[in-house]
């Protein structure tokens, strides 16, 4: 269950359980919650269950159970994250889960309680820290606000809240909000303010705060600019990018059967002829087709955080008593499935099998060298025996080298073979002044040699299996 | 009529009102307010019915359907399903009925849905399936359009037309069909699955209840499901079905002309020409499948063209063709008179038969790359940039299919380098850091683009007598090319401290061992007269080659994905070396 998590470095799934608290106590709900802290597994227990059906079991990156505190979570998880938007990576942290199983508390926690900061507070101060202390380098820090409601996005900064915004995308700063506002801040309180205007304008906004809360996503998107001089004498400038998402829960949804909108189940029938669109397109297999429907606008707004060099954490809370059961399931099916998340281009690379035929070619081409190289040798040898000379292999595979690439070296050699038949003789002469390593060398011409006809044999057979295998590609 | 049945049909309007009225202005946290409220009416309507008699059994039915949609829309499901049944029940001698058939066909309409929402797909079936094979009883026993079930509590005056009777009775006969295409597709039955959207989708066109840039879309999306199967013929009708609905929509101006409208006229055309170049690219997939599927069949055990097979086709292609007219009049297509010829002379501008020859594949590709220009109208770089880039690489895969078909070496070659032409530039333009993975993808194809010319050029040198110093120059900087991007691509893998990965992403191991082959292989065919140099050419190759095998040893589960090239790797990491050794003899003999 638990193979992908290894491989992808880039996105790493946690799940936080809350403790149970009193009310929860009080009604005497069971825990069907458990948490293997070393493994990292989650186990969940179906409270009405049958006989004999098994706890399910999650296996995610880390697991923090209800004893795990706040700076365990962000050390472990987080901090190398916001390392490596500091020097100019992205890197996103989605939060999920079920309003009231510690999803503020997570993300925000207690500001003014050091040991109960959450992911935000630390960050804000980790990424200040970080910049105060640095030298020769300078820092720009920029904060954006937005939300995402029923595919609409606004920004949560801008004093006229009914602005629909557009999303875009530009070569050189990838996808982008035409017209969303950022402020620049210099220190934590003036982030912190920052966030505290979004905060207020969203909740102006809804009239009903937790059913419009389930169902928007809000991002904060913290941008680092640095600048700093290079050995080259020029100024280099590094951007990264953090984007703080919470994401709608899933809760509440199956009350909303007034406007039709249901969370989608694996064999619901839609209604409305409005999603034959969905229908159809999930007919279509994605090999070498155009599906003419938009990624949803959060998805694309991400999607540089769902592939490529940025890193990503989810982090899901839940909560462990069996009233939840339902919606700790789902949480824990949507982590997982979250684990899975390929929006990678793949690179398109197809077998060429000109390239490889090519290849046989030239093998059999050199081998075919050396093959003469051998026969040649032969014969030379019982030349050789008669003259009582020992060796000129090195020669006569030149005097015999036919092939076509050969032919440029061949002409200047042409000219100096005389030379070099001379230098040979020398050389012959230096050979067998030296007994021990012509012993060594005639032995390794035997073997080479031997090994030649070995693969001379094995020709046929290769030639045959790589046909075999280029019918295979095609 | 007396004042009771007046109370009767006053209450069920009150009900029908409340229900599809004023739930909708129903407060959040009493959602279902006005749905109660249906419910309590219904009931009235009930009681005032009096007992299960004949006469009365059809209204009774109505309500009792009426009841169980108003218990599933509450999400309280089982009471729905007994209301649900309990309409069926009195319905059931009637069904076939002029006043009957319409409201039983609901119901069971609605106890497929609330069958489907409890998992049990395969009794949802059956409901459906029954739905559907009473509609077609009905019409070919009967045929007259049958009563709507609000009909049944109404005065004679307030009776609706035999026309809207008739878009009311379709309307729910649409949905039967809708509901079950969803239903095959859960059972994983796609093929039955599109052909009922494509039913659903003509149906819509027939009785006109659409909007006309959604039915464009869906068609077109169709037509990338036809795609997959290879049914071009219909993928075409779809296609072209989508253009000319979609200019029904609105002639869609050019942009000089739209300036002078206001602001939601101008978003309004915006949309449309987007989804003009949505419908654009599903063309071009339409074309480049087309090609492709006819060069998987052309091509021999090496990837090249093969005449034997070439003429086969063609006489097959011959006899096939009677029997394609035939195909035609089974498929279900689309519309009625007035867009038939339209869609027809849309369809004539591009065949639906695999192409065998250049000719016939020059004309598909000059197809496609109409619609890649159509599409790039909309999809422009600065704004647009992933689909800007995949409307440029589907230009390029055209190209490449297209070469397939030359024969001529030369113009085949330029047509490659229309494919360098524009990707380099996109290549340059696009920041890595948010682009990363497209970065990769165009660096590896602009690599396998250069190499593929190299070896054209190589290829047309080896016909020459002696190969030309500008042929040389040629290939070397092609070679040079060829390895410049095969390397940035490889840097695009490196951490973020330069170091090449241990151990390579799963997805990227097969690309990322072909570039260093290819690289090995490039490096041996740099042509230079210099042995040295020659010798060093030949010592990076086999670094490259050993680095492959290397590779392959560490990490044992990337063998099989580059199987063959690692098997032609080792030959060469074994006979390169002992061919070094001469040329380095020769070279120090020259010394």
């Amino acid at each position: 269950m638990c193979s992908k998590t290894k491989s992808s470095e880039a996105l790493k799934v946690v799940v936080r359980c809350r403790p149970i608290n009193r009310k929860e106590d009080a009604a005497g709900y069971d825990r069907i919650v458990s948490m293997d802290v070393k493994l990292g597994q989650v186990t969940i227990r179906n409270p009405r269950a049958n006989h004999g059906e098994l706890p399910k079991t999650f296996t995610f990156d880390a697991v923090y159970d209800a004893n795990s505190k706040q700076a365990d979570l962000y050390d472990e998880t987080v901090r190398p994250l916001i390392d490596s938007v500091l020097q100019g990576f992205n890197g996103t942290i989605f939060a999920y889960g079920q309003t009231g199983t510690g999803k503020t508390y997570t993300m925000q926690g207690l500001w003014v309680e050091t040991d109960k900061k959450g992911v935000i507070p630390n960050s804000f101060d980790h990424i200040f820290t970080h910049i105060s202390r640095s030298q020769n380098q300078q820092y720009l820090v920029r904060a954006s606000y937005l939300e995402i409601y029923q595919e609409e996005i606004r920004d949560l900064l801008c004093k006229d809240q009914t602005k629909k915004l557009e999303l875009k995308e530009n070569p050189e700063s990838g996808v982008y909000i035409k017209d969303l506002s950022s402020f620049v801040t210099k220190n934590v309180k003036e982030i912190e303010h920052v966030m505290n205007l979004g905060n207020q304008a969203r909740s102006v906004a809804c009239t009903n705060m937790n059913e419009y809360s389930s169902r928007s996503h809000t991002i904060f998107v913290i941008t680092i600019e640095c600048s700093e001089l290079g050995v080259d004498g020029e100024e280099h400038i590094r951007v990264g990018k953090l984007n703080l998402v919470d994401l709608a829960g899933s809760e509440r949804q199956s009350k909303t059967g007034a406007n039709g909108e249901r969370p989608k189940e694996a064999s619901k029938i839609n209604l409305s002829l409005s999603a034959l669109g969905n229908v159809i397109s999930a007919l279509v297999d994605g090999r070498s087709t155009h599906i003419p429907y938009r990624d949803s606008k959060l998805t694309r707004l991400l999607q540089d955080s769902l592939g490529g060099n940025a890193k990503t954490i989810m982090v899901a809370t839940m909560g462990p008593a069996s009233h939840h059961y339902d919606e700790t399931l789902s949480t824990l099916r949507f982590a997982n499935r979250a684990k899975n998340i390929k929006n990678k281009p793949r690179v398109n690379e197809d077998p060429k099998d000109t390239l490889l035929r090519e290849f046989q070619e030239e093998i059999a081409r050199l081998k075919a060298q050396l093959e003469k190289r051998g026969m040649l040798s032969k014969k030379r040898r019982r030349n050789s025996r008669r003259k009582k000379s020992v060796d000129g292999d090195n020669v006569p595979e030149m005097e015999a080298e036919e092939d076509n690439e050969e032919n440029l070296i061949e002409k200047n050699v042409g000219n100096y073979l005389k030379e070099q038949a001379e230098r040979l003789e020398q050389e012959k002469a230096a050979i067998q002044d030296d007994h021990s390593l012509m012993a060594d060398e005639k032995l390794k011409l035997i073997e080479e040699k031997e090994k030649m006809m070995e693969d001379l044999t094995k020709e046929q057979k290769a030639t045959e299996l790589l046909a075999v295998k280029f019918k295979v590609i095609l | 009529m007396d004042d009771n049945w007046d109370l009767v049909c006053d209450t069920y309007q009150r009900a029908l009102t409340a229900s599809d009225v004023e739930s909708k202005s129903d407060p959040e946290n009493e959602p279902y307010r006005s749905k109660y409220r249906a419910r309590e009416l219904l009931r009235e309507v009930r009681a005032l019915l009096g007992p299960e008699e004949d006469d009365e059994a059809a209204r009774l039915g109505v309500v009792e359907f009426r009841l169980g949609v108003n218990h599933t829309e509450t999400e309280e499901m089982s009471a729905g399903e007994e209301h649900l049944v309990k309409a069926a029940r009195l319905l059931e001698r009637c069904r076939l009925s002029h006043d009957c058939v319409s409201v039983y066909i609901q119901a069971e309409n609605n106890l497929g849905i609330l069958w489907a929402d409890r998992g049990e797909i395969i009794i949802a079936q059956t409901y459906l399936e029954s739905a559907e094979s009473l509609y077609c009883q009905y019409m070919k026993k009967i045929g007259k359009p049958p009563l709507d079930p609000d009909e049944h509590f109404t005065t004679e005056e307030q009776r609706l037309t035999e026309q809207e009777r008739a878009k009311r009775f379709e309307k729910v006969y649409t949905h039967t069909l809708y509901y079950l295409a969803q239903v095959y597709k859960h059972l994983k039955q796609d093929e039955k699955a599109a052909q009922y959207c494509h039913t659903t989708l003509q149906r819509q066109l027939e009785y006109d209840g659409y909007n006309p840039v959604e039915w464009a879309i869906n068609a077109a999306t169709l037509s990338q499901y036809y795609l997959g199967k290879q049914c071009y013929m219909e993928a075409r009708h779809c296609l072209s079905a989508a253009n000319v609905i979609l200019s029904k929509a609105g002639q869609i101006p050019s942009p000089e002309a739209a300036k002078e409208t206001d602001e939601a006229e101008q978003e309004r055309l915006d949309h449309l020409s987007q989804k003009k170049a949505e419908i654009a690219r599903c063309w071009v997939k339409y074309c480049l499948n087309l090609l492709a599927d006819a060069r998987k069949k052309l091509e021999d055990n090496i990837g090249e063209l093969d005449a034997d097979l070439q003429e086969e086709l063609k006489a097959e292609r011959k006899k096939q063709e009677d029997e394609k007219e035939k195909g035609r009049k089974k498929a279900v297509l689309f519309g009625s008179s007035d867009v038939y010829d339209s869609i027809l002379a849309v369809e004539e501008k591009v065949d639906c038969s695999l192409p065998l020859d250049f000719k016939e594949a020059r004309e598909v590709f000059l197809v496609g790359q109409n619609y890649i220009n159509e599409a790039k109208e909309y999809f422009q770089l600065d704004g647009h940039v992933t689909d800007h880039i995949e409307v440029i690489q589907d230009h390029s895969a055209l190209f490449k299919i297209l070469a397939f078909f030359e024969e001529d070496y030369e113009r085949r070659c330029k047509m490659h380098k229309r494919r360098v032409d524009m990707l380099e530039p996109l290549c340059k333009e696009l920041n890595p850091q948010y682009y990363l993975l497209v970065c990769r993808q165009l660096q590896f194809e602009l690599a396998d683009t250069y190499y593929e010319m190299m070896d054209l050029k190589v290829a047309i040198g080896n016909k020459l007598d002696e190969l030309d110093s500008h042929t040389i120059k040629k290939i070397n900087s092609l070679v040079q090319a060829a390895i410049k991007f095969y390397e940035m691509f490889l840097d695009s893998l490196r951490s973020p401290d330069k170091k090449f990965p241990e151990k390579l992403e799963e997805d990227v191991v097969r690309p990322a061992l072909v570039a260093k082959f290819h690289i090995a292989r490039l490096y041996g065919k740099l042509i230079t007269t210099d042995a040295k140099k020659q010798l060093e050419n030949m010592q990076t190759s086999l670094s490259y080659y050993t680095f492959l095998v290397d590779y392959c040893a560490e990490n044992e589960e990337a063998i099989k994905s580059v199987e063959t090239e690692l098997e032609l790797t080792k030959e060469m990491v074994a006979l390169l070396p002992a061919r070094m050794e001469r040329l380095r003899i020769q070279v120090s003999s020259f010394s």
